[in-house]
């Protein structure tokens, strides 16, 4: 019994998946399941690390506009909380980065909402 | 002026924290200028004990010099140390770094970038004076 072209059909399937990789990696099949392998692994790791990393640089972000205007970050975030401005779901430091005037405007209504 | 609280203000402005559109990966930073290097102060002792070590590589080749050697010497350098210490170690640290131009006495050959002078937010450095 002949074997056919399934185990070219195999190789292929991996190496499609392995295009763009550099060098060995995408062009030779046993280095390529290697790389398959770890580039999977590393997706799964990294859908989960990607989730900390924005909110970090969102957090970065708020900061520097927060310090601009005379509070800090974590001040700001408590006067949300306090203030019940649950909006803030950090996708907001969008709004500081895109729509700096809204921005403010939330912080000056906190402010007022303060004292 | 102090050293490290000058340091740490400038290396806040290369680095752009103090921006809405901060981005870690991307040099999107300011330039900086520094002039009258030689002013820089240090509190206590450190003018006479603080010091600067370099190693040439060669065994036995390491030297020492105190602050105020330093001072007298090349002052630029020291500021140049103190802020390389605080901006991110790799290639972009080091691209950063070029951002600092770091000048002994008044002037700069800067003028034509019109440079504005660095807002100072920092309270310790606010109290300070």
């Amino acid at each position: 019994v002949k074997r056919g072209s399934v185990a070219r059909k195999y190789r292929k399937n991996i190496l499609d998946f392995a295009s763009g990789f550099r060098g060995a990696h995408s062009r030779l099949f046993r280095t390529a399941t290697q790389q398959k392998q770890k580039a999977l692994t590393r997706a799964y790791v990294d859908r989960k690390n990607k989730k900390r990393t924005l909110r970090r640089l969102w957090i970065a972000r708020i900061n520097a506009v927060a310090r601009r205007y005379g509070s800090t970050h974590s001040g700001l975030i408590h006067d949300f909380y306090k203030n019940r401005v649950l909006l803030n779901c950090k996708i907001l430091a969008q709004v500081a980065t895109l729509d700096a005037y809204s921005f403010l405007k939330i912080i000056e209504e906190v402010n007022e909402k303060k004292s | 002026m102090r050293l490290g609280r000058l340091a740490s203000t400038i290396a806040i402005h290369i680095r752009g924290k103090d921006l809405p559109t901060y981005t870690p990966s991307v040099d999107m930073g300011a330039f900086v200028i520094v002039v009258n290097a030689e002013k820089i102060a240090v509190t206590g002792k450190k003018r006479y004990q603080k010091l600067y070590r370099r190693h040439s590589g060669r065994p036995g080749g390491m030297k020492v010099e105190t602050f105020d050697q330093l001072q007298q010497r090349i002052p630029e350098r020291i500021v140049e140390h103190a802020v390389r210490g605080m901006l991110p170690k790799g290639r972009l640290g080091r691209r950063l770094f070029t951002k600092l131009k770091v000048y002994k006495g008044p002037e700069h050959p800067h003028a034509a970038q019109k440079p504005v002078p660095l807002p100072i937010s920092d309270k310790r450095i606010m109290l300070d004076k």
